[in-house]
């Protein structure tokens, strides 16, 4: 430190002037402490604000950004014939029998008419039957009457002459 | 417990009153208004953390509060003051003496230099605080702070050199 700089240190602290803190020092000062009070609860509470309009946002726009869990739809059911789940059962004889099940022991012709078969005949071998066979037209044997649902698809096959026949 | 703590708050005040506003008005370059409104802004800062600090250091703490708003001064562009038809005081008669002189020629060189350089060269030499706290204060490296105060010196050596010459 040289000369100059020892001086300049010195001129620094013998021009400090006595002020004494003064009343309206002190107002201004609590003034200054009331208006910062202030700004500070006023940033608080627009804080507070933003984070809720922040939220509620959020939350309605979530739901569409999430794909939902819904139960799908029910899966097709495994075909079965009446061969390989009763071979001696006959439609009309078993009212356990659930219509999806007369539906598929009934395979349908070309033209979507519906043939009965016989108890123990495939349905291959029944719609391709030759002309006139009386196996298309046969009425079921059984005595119990049939479901609403069977009677319904049988009454048809009955009346209506087989499709296939030329 | 409130009274408490603002009457301890105002002892504290009234007794380094003085001191912090002389401090204030070497940051600023002699502007004693712009001091006033440094301490107060210091001093309100002061107040919200005065729990935490009125028992260790509450005067370090107003100092470095005073430093780095001083030392930022440079990029503020306005400083909140409005146009008067009317002096709010006057000079007073007893002002031209030989001290005042001198310090307002201290002043008037000080505010000569940039903000940063005139705060390095108050804690530097008014503050006797090394270098390092010196670069703290300001925000930057130790070769800049040094830098900082190196320019102001040789600048206020221009601005005071005839003034500081030895009385032979």
């Amino acid at each position: 430190m040289d000369h100059f700089e020892r001086q300049l240190a010195q001129m620094m602290r013998d021009t400090e002037a006595p002020a004494p803190f003064e009343p309206k020092h002190r107002e201004r000062l609590w003034a200054g402490v009331r208006v910062r009070r202030r700004r500070r609860a006023a940033q608080r509470a627009a804080g507070s604000v933003l984070a809720v309009v922040g939220l509620s946002v959020g939350l309605f726009l979530l739901p569409g950004l999430v794909p939902r869990a819904e139960p799908s739809r029910p899966g097709p059911q495994p075909a079965t014939s009446p061969s390989s789940s009763a071979p001696h059962a006959t439609p009309d004889a078993s009212p356990s029998t659930t219509p999806s099940s007369d539906t598929s022991t009934a395979p349908a012709s070309p033209d979507g008419a519906v043939t009965i078969m016989p108890p123990g005949t495939t349905g291959s071998t029944a719609t391709e039957s030759p002309p006139g066979s009386t196996q298309s037209a046969s009425p079921p044997s059984t005595s119990a009457p049939p479901s609403g649902t069977a009677t319904a698809r049988n009454q048809p096959s009955t009346t209506s002459p087989s499709p296939i026949t030329p | 417990m409130e009274q408490s703590r603002a009457h301890a708050f105002d002892e504290f005040v009234a007794a380094r009153w003085s001191v912090l506003l002389h401090l204030a008005r070497l940051l600023v370059g002699g502007d004693r208004h712009r001091a006033e409104d440094l301490l107060q802004e210091s001093l309100v800062k002061l107040w919200f953390v005065w729990p935490k600090v009125a028992d260790d250091a509450p005067e370090p703490y107003v100092r470095k509060v005073m430093m780095r708003a001083a030392a930022r001064s440079g990029q503020r562009r306005w400083w909140g003051e409005r146009p008067v038809e009317q002096l709010p005081e006057a000079a007073m008669a007893g002002d031209v003496s030989a001290d005042v002189a001198e310090r307002s020629r201290l002043e008037a060189a000080l505010a000569q230099l940039s903000p940063k350089q005139r705060v390095a060269v108050v804690l530097r030499y008014y503050q006797d605080l090394p270098e390092g706290q010196v670069a703290e204060a300001l925000g930057c490296p130790v070769g800049t702070a040094r830098s900082h105060a190196a320019r102001g010196v040789a600048r206020l050596r221009q601005l005071l050199g005839n003034v500081t010459e030895p009385v032979q």
